[in-house]
């Protein structure tokens, strides 16, 4: 079950470089680094939620990731 | 959540399913609107992924500020841009695309063997004596510092995106 999921973030991970690299357009690109923060992400809940039941440190630290990626795409996207 | 297993085995999956065409939609559709689109299916799909591991409020945090906020944006960029951005010549396949496949596949292979060779269960074993009680995500005072940064963060990209958009 574990396994499955963080195999799911590692394609996620995978197709988000890919894109990234060979992206010929900016806001393509862009698009690609959300799914590379998204994949990300579901790493840290995925170990939240199976290590970290009662405290849950890994969502916050999701948080954290969820805001960082908002602020660097409303950068991004004003140029 | 607590379901019972079939049901959330089969939401996995099917999660999962629609996950890895969308993911694929993102990159490989030529039309910008249709990949933005696809990522904001991605995202939902993410959102309802976390409410099935008992993540709430991380679900509700990203279907308001990644597919409301970060999604509409781009597709506002997106529909900003020219007809001639849109000329997306994909019959080159040129040989950095191939280059970059073989490196991403090779990444996405040694991270699967990473992730099968890992004893999880032997650190789920390891960390089940360690947990206290059940806290809140607002009380824990851990994290009182990272708050302030990151509202400050925000504020500063904020007023950053809009000195350079009025350009």
């Amino acid at each position: 079950m574990l396994e499955h999921v963080l195999v799911l973030s590692a394609y996620l991970f995978s197709i988000g470089i890919y894109g990234l690299v060979t992206s010929r357009n900016m806001v393509r690109a862009l698009m690609c680094l959300e799914l590379l923060l998204n994949a990300v992400n579901i790493n840290f809940i995925t170990f939240s939620d199976f290590f970290d039941n009662r405290q849950l440190k890994g969502n916050i630290f999701s948080i954290f990731v969820i805001a960082i990626a908002a602020a660097e795409a409303a950068i991004g996207l004003a140029n | 959540m607590d379901l019972p297993g079939s049901i959330h085995d089969f939401l996995l999956v099917s999660l999962g399913l629609v996950l890895i065409l969308g993911g694929l939609g993102v990159v490989l559709l030529t039309n910008p609107i249709y990949s933005a689109f696809s990522l904001g299916l991605v995202l939902v799909c993410i959102s309802l992924f976390y409410i099935l591991s008992n993540s709430h409020f991380v679900a509700a945090a990203q279907l308001l500020i990644y597919v409301g906020a970060i999604n509409v944006l781009i597709l506002f960029a997106v529909m900003f841009m020219n007809g001639s951005e849109y000329s997306n010549d994909w019959n080159l396949w040129t040989v950095g695309d191939g280059i970059t496949s073989l490196i991403c596949t090779s990444i996405f292979i040694s991270l699967i063997t990473i992730i099968s060779d890992t004893s999880w269960y032997a650190i789920i074993w390891t960390t089940r004596t360690n947990q206290i009680l059940e806290q809140d995500l607002t009380s824990n005072a851990d994290f009182f510092l990272p708050f302030e940064f990151i509202s400050i963060i925000l504020l500063v990209a904020l007023i950053g995106a809009i000195a350079v958009a009025r350009q």
